[in-house]
């Protein structure tokens, strides 16, 4: 299951205007965005995105507003029709189905979440949640079980029968997840889901969605303009600038080895300690031999660890994965992570 | 001689006019001028004629006057006036049955049936006993001052029209937020019924249909109040939220399901809205449709103007009112509680 591809987007380009198909040639010769916008009055939306969205992963595509990042995610459900390029899920080429095959991809292979929930106002949020299956044909009675399984598990225990007016940002927000679960889809894709929520609601939302996944293993696509959101999230990082793909990899390994001087402005401002984790900075080795102040996980961030050590650099401390050992880390190491990283100094701390 | 002579001549039509030279009857303006002989060229540039028809034919006789329009448009309806009927007529007969079905029910149950059930209804859509008490009162008041026939012929023709208007209006709103096209097709025709004098619908239509037919004045109705319930309801859905809308698809909806799932509901307010206008029109021109005998409280305004009776006009122009404060508050309230389970 794991490292497969679900979904693979190839050469996508997408350009928004009367003749797309001509600016398209303009666009495939180098013309930026400016200069189309000027001069041919299209406007570029994607270019030549290459992206494998790996089965069971949350991939993150993160950009500013206008980069094209909810454009990207429109086209995987084909909300939006690209102007050249394929989307394949599951090695068959999304934008050949028809409409009634592409209805069925909807309903069964993806869900969404969208930014400001989208929920029904005139329906309960029992209704709500289970809208993916009335839609395919179910009364309230078939759906029910799972509906109220699913609204339980995002905590709304007891919320059933309310309208999502009487509810907060945050509870709408759980019934548009649980809306995506009680379809019961393998690809779940997330719009800016949790961007309208304040950040304490926001964090929780993001714990639930993590804990959800823990259980769950779906592929998500999550887009967000927030950078921390991104980096707790995301298996799979893709930043796009202007509608191009900057950088994608591993989070933690583009936060140590930024390419673009976009993303260093981007990194700069954030709380590293609280991003990094000790896998991606910690020495790999399974030798129990030195003396370790302790044991962490590899999942922790640098922050718990900086707390537990007590500020103290000499302590060396022993890191594990499901109780065994898998490496160490030194907290000199972890100091040396934490200096912020400009774009031309590969500073690679992989032991 | 007139003023245009010289530019026929100038373009050579002098014969095809000579030719068109005839003593067809005259109108009155022609004689007075005639007789006043001042058919004569204008005498400063102030008195220069905007070159009409009328003032055209003075120059060349075979030159159509204005009158010849109007005339030529009467007959090419009357022309076609027995073929439209034969089409028109069966189309709208159910019309005709719905209307004397409506008068006839009304009037032959008894009062002591019908003011419960009307009652009844009130507090189904309202949940307000205030507005049942009110509209307990105003019709116990119409009854008293033997004004209850007449209240409940306004009444029946009110309900026929407006339910026919929700009938044609919705689906026809809903096309309309379909298709731009039929948006664009539509408007104009809205835009002309809304704005056409009440009366004027009255005139075709008397060509058209029999006047102790009842189905003249429905049509009349129908048409004036059709307009509100169209436009709102395509408003309404094209209001409706995009992000809805977009989820609707995202989770696969089907057109249909988009539109009995969400759109239509979501529309519903604005929707009632037209519905609150439409009922509220129905009223005005079931008054005025009394000049083609439409039965109701209108006959006897009719009745006040024609026969100068100040307090019959003054009695029935009350009842009038106050029949359309019950159907204003009512429908108003009925909005307000669609309104009240979805805002969000």
């Amino acid at each position: 299951m794991a490292n497969d591809i679900k979904i693979s987007i190839k050469n996508l380009y997408k350009i928004f205007g009367p003749t797309p198909d001509v600016a398209l040639e303009y666009v495939k010769r180098g013309m930026n965005k400016a200069d189309l916008l000027d001069k041919q009055n299209h406007v570029l939306g994607l270019r030549d995105i290459n992206v494998d969205i790996l089965d069971g992963k949350i991939t993150v595509i993160m950009g500013l507003s206008g980069s094209g990042k909810s454009t990207l995610i429109r086209h995987l459900n084909r909300l939006i029709e690209p102007t050249a390029g394929e989307i394949r899920l599951d090695g068959k080429d999304v934008l050949e189905l028809n409409e009634e095959q592409l209805r069925q991809l909807r309903r069964e292979q993806m869900s969404m979440v969208f930014q400001k929930f989208a929920l029904l106002p005139h329906k309960t949020v029992l209704e709500n949640a289970g809208m993916a299956l009335n839609i395919r044909g179910s009364e309230v009675a078939d759906f029910e079980q799972e509906a109220v399984k699913w609204l339980g598990r995002v905590g709304l225990e007891g919320n059933e029968q309310q309208y999502p007016h009487q509810l907060s940002g945050g509870m709408q927000q759980r019934v548009g997840i649980a809306r995506a679960l009680v379809s019961n889809s393998p690809v779940m894709l997330m719009d800016e889901a949790f961007s309208a929520l304040d950040p304490l609601i926001r964090s929780d939302m993001q714990d639930l969605l993590l804990e959800l996944q823990e259980e769950l293993q779906k592929t998500i696509v999550f887009i967000t303009h927030d950078l921390d959101e991104a980096l707790k999230l995301s298996d799979h990082l893709v930043i796009l600038k202007d509608g191009e793909v900057v950088q994608q990899g591993d989070p933690q390994d583009i936060l140590l080895n930024p390419n673009d001087p976009y993303i260093v402005a981007f990194i700069n401002d954030i709380n590293r300690a609280r991003v990094l984790r000790v896998r991606s900075i910690m020495k790999k080795h399974v030798d129990n031999d030195a003396e370790y102040a302790g044991d962490i996980s590899e999942r922790d961030n640098l922050e718990t660890v900086l707390s537990r050590s007590g500020g103290d650099t000499d302590k060396v401390f022993r890191v594990v994965r499901k109780g065994e050992m898998v490496g160490s880390l030194c907290m000199k190491d972890l100091t040396r992570a934490l200096v912020p990283t400009g774009v031309s100094t590969p500073n690679n701390h992989k032991g | 001689m007139a003023t245009y002579d010289s530019l026929f001549s100038a373009l050579g039509l002098k014969e095809w006019c000579a030719e068109g030279k005839q003593d067809g009857p005259m109108s009155m303006a022609d004689l007075l001028a005639k007789a006043k002989g001042d058919n004569a060229e204008p005498e400063s540039l102030w008195d220069f004629p905007f070159p009409s028809m009328d003032v055209l034919n003075d120059s060349c006789a075979a030159f159509p006057q204005s009158r010849e329009l109007t005339k030529g448009l009467e007959q090419g309806f009357l022309a076609v006036k027995d073929n439209l009927s034969l089409v028109l007529d069966p189309m709208t007969q159910p019309l005709s049955w719905a209307l004397d079905g409506a008068l006839y029910g009304m009037l032959t149950v008894p009062w002591w049936i019908i003011i419960p059930i009307m009652l009844a209804i009130v507090f189904l859509v309202t949940r307000s006993w205030k507005l049942v008490t009110f509209v307990a009162v105003s019709i116990c008041l119409l009854a008293f001052i033997d004004y209850y026939e007449y209240a409940m012929q306004t009444l029946a023709i009110i309900f026929v029209c407006a339910f026919l208007c929700v009938l044609l209006g919705v689906p026809i709103g809903i096309a309309m937020s379909r298709s731009d096209t039929m948006q664009r097709l539509t408007i104009p025709i809205l835009d002309m019924l809304q704005t056409l004098p009440p009366f004027v619908y009255l005139i075709p239509l008397i060509f058209l249909f029999s006047v102790t037919e009842s189905k003249l004045y429905g049509i009349a109705i129908i048409l004036y109040a059709i307009v509100p319930v169209v436009r709102l309801t395509n408003l309404g859905i094209r209001l409706v939220d995009k992000d809805v809308i977009e989820a609707a698809d995202a989770f696969g909806m089907t057109p249909r399901q988009k539109l009995f799932k969400v759109q239509i509901p979501l529309a519903l307010p604005n929707i009632m809205a037209g519905v609150n206008q439409t009922i509220m029109m129905s009223l005005a021109m079931v008054v005025i449709a009394s000049l083609v005998s439409a039965p109701g409280l209108g006959v006897l305004v009719l009745r006040g103007i024609r026969n100068l009776e100040l307090g019959v006009g003054l009695v029935s122009g009350l009842g009038i009112v106050i029949l359309a404060v019950i159907l204003d508050r009512v429908t108003k309230a009925s909005l307000a509680r669609i309104n009240a389970s979805q805002n969000q």
